[in-house]
């Protein structure tokens, strides 16, 4: 079922082009995004229930104009016939004086050039199974509590089961004397929690859900129940692993974490800017197995970040960042891609129309190989798979790599001895790990479940994933 | 704006009762934020871009209570309500939630009534000027101490928010405050013979502190020194760690959640009233913890919590035994304790040696982590090493890469607490904690 746009923001749109309009009489640059994001959490779990607005909900606008030297920005969320006055004079007067101010106290301000923008007029519309007004709101507690109960009563090592869904309608808008664009579409995520307790001991297993869909991702979840709780009372007997360094089959999860940690953040071309990025170095050049393959774009997959249009106003497309091992180019927002002289490849996003943009992964992965997962098992004489993400973390400059991974299964002589150890930290030197890789499952796998940031802050949605793959990584 | 709401929930409480929603709601609380912001964005030190921020947002949450099966519950749930909403589209949002409440069965719990206690105000000295007169002084702060030759601040960003808050619920609270939340997130980077390195750094404040903001610079940038010459990581398996300045925090917090009244009441923690969190046979230091709404210089500090309940100091741990749970109104209602409201600061004392005592024997001083994790749930916690010094008995360097990892419920009794204190924001407590026996996996 096709998604629907927002009414307040096509409703607005007059408003819009006026202060457009309004603006470029003084600069030569204007531009406004205007977002309508709704959604709800659910959450239920053994001691209640928690329906609320999701945290990604925002609505408002955000205007950006050139101001002769670089670009500033001013976000808001009132707005009306009676107070573009206000609106325009925030920027015109009072931001305008700052920045003089600034001047004044011997700050330099960097040069930016002007953006330019060819005629678009395009909209997109997201489709869905089932959207999400086809159940109420109590229809989908009542299947999540029904999900939990079933969970609670598979064993009685128990002490919490919780299910928690997510559906969020994004609609934004963007204005300039160029451009009128418009995209509506819905994403879900949903996650399955077992808590388990053997005494002292506690540990805990979880499933994400993700994608371009609505409730029926409740169906989906409703299948894992006995995985995930099986996964966590096995987790109540892993072991820790000995640190040193293994051969493993990072799930295609692990893969996404790597493809995003490793090297997705690297490749971030705000980073290469302010020359933070040691990927700089390396275009053109080898970083990867032969066999590796990545690929991060708006267009490169239909998954959680897929869309006509970034925060910006440029146009998804599908970049390849590494073919057949040789890093190709980066990803990039506009203003990055002005300071560098390349092409903007519609990566610039924002937490929300209150924060900045930067340039951000979308759907971000390798693609696949010609093993099957039998043989990669079978290949290696000690070692693990590795499955269940935590968290990651990224080094852009120096190439280091954290991922924090829930367990790691333990292969001995070729097969699974159902040894497992957990919590496993997975560090490394990035090129390393990627000219590691040396067998690549047939199938790949993207999930967008959480939030990436970029160092502790500014959170956006992204998806990542690969196939099974197989490589050489220091676990601890 | 909170008329005009107020008016639409009474108007969904006369509506049609074939209507979604329609019913009697038992209580509502309605949280207004209004946040202003000036912000400046560079790369070296010229300024790339300054933005600013005018936004206001409005919360309501409906409270509705019902029986069912001799059980009564409170049900309850929330919504945004954006300024630029049409009174209609209000209606609707309080319908929607008013129909959630009805059906989400969660224990019955009474709602915070108002206090006749007047509350300390939250004193800034952001607020004798205008936001954007502060730009050029935080400005100075931040790039005051960048003249080294072979480092520097490579980018930096600049946040200083103004943020009003008001709480009035059908109760009868309405009380209203405002903060200032300030923040600074700035990379280091450093060149000596081998590759240049980089290293990040963020602040978070409340009040204009030149020297505070100079000196975390200045300390970033001899970190960063030492970590261009830095060796890699030796496998010292297991080996005596000493966890050094934000790692401490994210440590101890343990014992903030582990103390929480929503934490024990949900299952996830097993802590209880008068016996000791650490264990009985003790050999390190043992926690005292107390909870302050009011410490200085933190973007924590509030005179209430999101309920409108007035918040005083409390102290949780004493010696490791746990006094107090601490928590909501509702959660600590469940558990029969006197309530605290939700308190974000948090006060850990020193231990008994100092940190020259620390480093008599050989140890492993964690100094930056790409990201040091605790799960407060497992007690497991582990991160990548940065930088890191190792002394061996001999001689101490400075090495990176590798990662430790360990769990806090098994090495909390031999965990030792310096006499020195750090202040970071929301936390007073020990620089550094000494703990016995952790997991290093290195790189050589």
């Amino acid at each position: 079922m096709k998604v629907s746009m927002s009414s307040f923001l096509i409703s607005q749109k007059p408003i819009l082009k006026k202060i457009v309009g309004i603006l470029s009489e003084n600069y030569k640059y204007v531009s406004i995004l205007g977002t309508d994001t709704k959604g709800k959490i659910y959450n239920v779990q053994r001691t209640g229930i928690d329906l609320s607005d999701s945290f990604w909900c925002e609505r408002g606008f955000v205007i950006r104009v050139h101001n002769g030297v670089n670009y500033s920005e001013f976000s808001f969320n009132e707005i009306c016939e009676e107070n573009l006055n206000t609106i325009v004079g925030k920027i015109e007067l009072e931001m305008t004086k700052t920045l003089e101010n600034l001047k004044n106290a011997s700050i330099t301000v960097n040069h930016y050039d002007l953006i330019e923008e060819t005629i678009i007029k395009e909209q997109f519309l997201g489709e869905v199974n089932t959207l999400p007004s086809n159940l109420t709101s109590k229809e989908k507690i009542e299947k999540m509590c029904f999900i939990k109960d079933s969970a609670l009563s598979y064993s009685d090592l128990l002490v919490d089961f919780r299910v928690a869904y997510h559906e969020v309608h994004v609609s934004k808008i963007f204005i300039s004397n160029n451009k009128e664009l418009e995209q509506s579409y819905i994403w879900s995520e949903g996650y399955l929690v077992s808590i388990v307790r053997r005494d002292e001991n506690t540990k805990y297993a979880h499933a994400s859900f993700s994608g371009l869909k609505a409730v029926e991702l409740l169906h989906e979840m409703e299948n894992s129940i006995e995985k995930v709780v099986d996964t966590s009372i096995k987790l109540l007997d892993a072991k820790t692993v000995i640190p040193g360094e293994y051969e493993v089959i990072c799930s295609p999860e692990i893969s996404g974490l790597i493809a995003h940690e490793a090297f997705g953040h690297g490749v971030e071309m705000d980073m290469f800017v302010k020359k933070r990025a040691k990927a700089l170095e390396y275009l053109g050049k080898s970083v990867a197995s032969e066999l590796v393959t990545m690929h991060d774009g708006a267009a490169a997959a239909r998954n959680m970040s897929s869309y006509l249009f970034d925060d910006e106003g440029v146009l998804g497309t599908d970049t390849i960042v590494i073919e057949s091992g040789i890093l190709k180019t980066g990803i990039s927002d506009i203003l990055s891609a002005l300071k560098l002289g390349t092409k903007p490849t519609g990566n610039g996003k924002r937490e929300s129309f209150e924060r900045k943009a930067y340039a951000r992964m979308t759907n971000t992965f390798f693609t696949a190989g010609n093993d099957t997962l039998e043989d990669m098992i079978a290949s290696i004489k000690y070692g693990y798979i590795l499955d269940g993400t935590m968290s990651g973390m990224e080094d852009p400059k120096n190439w280091g790599i954290q991922c924090m991974i829930l367990q790691g299964n333990e292969i001995k002589d070729g097969r699974l001895t159902g040894e497992v150890v957990s919590p496993v930290i997975m560090t490394g030197y990035v090129p390393d790990v990627l000219k590691s890789i040396s067998m690549l499952s047939k199938t790949v796998e993207l999930s967008g479940s959480g939030a990436c940031g970029k160092g502790y802050k500014e959170f956006v949605k992204v998806s990542d994933g690969g196939p099974y793959i197989k490589a050489k990584v220091r676990l601890g | 704006m909170i008329e005009r709401i107020k008016k639409q929930i009474a108007k969904s409480e006369k509506s049609d009762s074939s209507k979604i929603g329609s019913s009697k709601i038992d209580g509502f609380k309605i949280v207004e934020n209004n946040i202003t912001s000036s912000e400046l964005f560079f790369v070296k030190k010229g300024l790339d871009m300054y933005r600013v921020k005018d936004v206001h947002n409005f919360n309501i949450t409906v409270y509705k209570n019902f029986e069912q099966e001799n059980v009564v519950y409170t049900g309850s749930s929330s919504a945004i309500i954006h300024p630029t909403m049409s009174d209609e589209e209000i209606l609707q949002v309080i319908e929607e939630v008013s129909f959630a409440a009805s059906f989400i069965k969660n224990k019955y719990y009474p709602l915070v009534e108002p206090s006749r206690k007047i509350q300390p105000q939250i004193t800034s000295n952001f607020s004798e000027k205008p936001l954007s007169e502060w730009l050029p002084i935080l400005t100075g702060a931040i790039y005051n101490s960048d003249i080294c030759d072979k480092g520097g601040i490579n980018s930096s960003e600049i946040f200083l928010n103004k943020v009003y808050t008001r709480i009035v619920s059908s109760t009868g609270i309405d009380v209203s405050f405002t903060t200032y939340k300030g923040e600074m997130e700035f990379i280091t980077n450093w060149k000596e013979d081998t590759e240049e390195i980089e290293l990040y750094k963020h602040i978070d404040f409340s009040e204009m502190d030149y020297d505070l903001i100079d000196e975390k610079v200045k300390e970033m940038l001899i970190v960063s020194k030492e970590k261009a010459i830095a060796s890699p990581t030796p496998a010292l398996g297991k080996y005596n760690i000493l966890l050094n300045g934000t790692p401490v925090i994210e440590l101890l917090g343990f014992y903030v959640s582990q103390s929480s009244a929503k934490t024990v009441y949900n299952g996830m923690s097993t802590a209880k009233l008068g016996e000791n969190i650490q264990g009985d046979d003790v050999q390190g230091d043992s926690i005292t913890l107390t909870l302050d709404p009011f410490m200085k210089n933190s973007t924590k500090s509030c005179p209430y919590d999101s309920n409108g309940f007035p918040l005083n100091s409390a102290k949780i741990f004493t010696s490791g035994i746990l006094n107090m749970y601490h928590g909501d109104f509702r959660h600590c209602h469940y558990l029969n304790v006197v309530p605290t409201g939700n308190i974000s600061n948090f006060v850990i004392e020193g231990g008994t040696h100092s940190i020259t005592d620390f480093k008599v024997e050989p140890y492993l001083e964690i100094i930056a982590f790409s990201d040091f994790q605790l799960d407060n749930l497992t007690g497991d916690f582990a991160g990548e090493i940065r930088l890191g010094w190792f002394f061996d008995g001999i001689v101490t360097i400075p090495v990176t890469g590798g990662s430790i990892s360990g769990n806090i419920k098994n090495l909390q009794k031999q965990m030792y607490l310096s006499k020195e204190l750090q202040k970071d924001n929301n936390f007073i407590g020990p620089k550094i904690i000494k703990l016995l026996g952790v997991s290093v996996a290195g790189i050589e």
